[in-house]
């Protein structure tokens, strides 16, 4: 399910059969210049990723808006926010919650979290149309849902 | 008799060549307006918007393989290209059948023998939705309706695909 009227009214109708939930973590930062073609790259590879994860296991999982934050923001207070939106998202009955980040800056704090943390080492750069590229995506979409399901066994 | 047939006058010759010759010249110009203008209704869709998914009919097993392939999309805001997937096979009369992976009870994504405890079924990974070999649902299952079925249409031994629709009303 996205985060999108018709899906959310499907949501509504069947509540109990979707009891996770995916958020993207992507840092935004304008000021550093030389991260900008890394970080708006990262970004759009995560959205896609995000969405096909959702895809595949659409009547299972409920993708949230993205997290965004700043890049050199002390990771302590975003995960408290964070927590604070795990907290929310569990008032509705919802078990598993997933984070998906390229930012290894939350792995050190992963245990911090109110959820699993999939975090995946990212290319810098590179071209979202070319056929290796698609390839990982799929690889790596695939290999996800595999994960994301062994937390529902 | 020939001395009644009616000479062509200079004036009648000049006016039937230039006619004939005007004619032409007029609907030399007109052809490329009129077709522009009909444009659309000149391409080619005769075939309901089937798409060739680059799969020969000598490929297709019996065992279901899974396909995916671009199909151009518009809606309201955005004109992209969408991808979709198939289970493609040839029944028992071999005959071509072609399943939408999507799962009718919440839409997750279902594989062939994707659970090991169910052989020669459609699996969904997310509430344990069950198919059998020939798209209907297993009773006592989530799902409630077989897997839709897409169009399809053989030409020069590819498979082309269009729509999924319903089982039963196609």
């Amino acid at each position: 399910m996205k985060w999108k009227k018709n899906d959310i009214a499907q949501y509504i109708e069947a509540k109990e059969y979707i009891d996770s939930v995916l958020i993207p973590l992507v840092p935004f930062q304008v000021s550093d210049e030389n991260a900008l073609t890394t970080s708006t790259f990262q970004s759009e590879v995560i959205y896609i990723l995000a969405n096909e994860i959702e895809k595949e296991l659409t009547g299972r999982v409920l993708l949230t808006p993205t997290y965004h934050y700043l890049k050199n923001s002390n990771k302590e207070t975003e995960v408290d926010r964070l927590n604070y939106w795990v907290q929310d998202v569990k008032q509705q009955p919802f078990e598993h919650v997933f984070f998906i980040t390229f930012d290894s800056g939350w792995k050190k704090l992963e245990k911090e979290l109110d959820g699993t943390l999939l975090w995946l080492p990212g290319s810098k750069t590179g071209n979202l149309q070319s056929v290796e590229m698609r390839a990982l995506i799929k690889e790596q979409v695939e290999q996800l849902g595999e994960l994301i399901r062994s937390y529902w066994v | 008799m020939s001395e009644k047939k009616q000479q062509v006058s200079r004036r009648q010759f000049l006016n039937y060549t230039l006619t004939g010759v005007g004619g032409f010249m007029a609907a030399g110009m007109l052809m490329p307006m009129v077709r522009m203008a009909v444009d659309p209704v000149l391409k080619e869709t005769g075939h309901g918007g089937l798409t060739n998914v680059s799969l020969a009919v000598e490929d297709i097993t019996t065992d279901p393989q899974r396909i995916d392939w671009k199909v151009e999309q518009v809606d309201g805001w955005y004109e992209s290209e969408v991808s979709r997937s198939a289970w493609v096979f040839k029944d028992e009369n071999d005959e071509i059948q072609a399943f939408s992976p999507i799962c009718k009870h919440l839409g997750c994504v279902v594989s062939w023998e994707g659970n090991e405890s169910y052989p020669n079924e459609f699996f969904c990974p997310c509430h344990n939705g069950r198919y059998y070999k020939n798209g209907e649902n297993v009773p006592g299952t989530p799902p409630l309706a077989p897997l839709d079925v897409y169009e399809q249409e053989v030409r020069d031994g590819m498979l082309f695909l269009g729509d999924a629709i319903p089982k039963g009303e196609a």
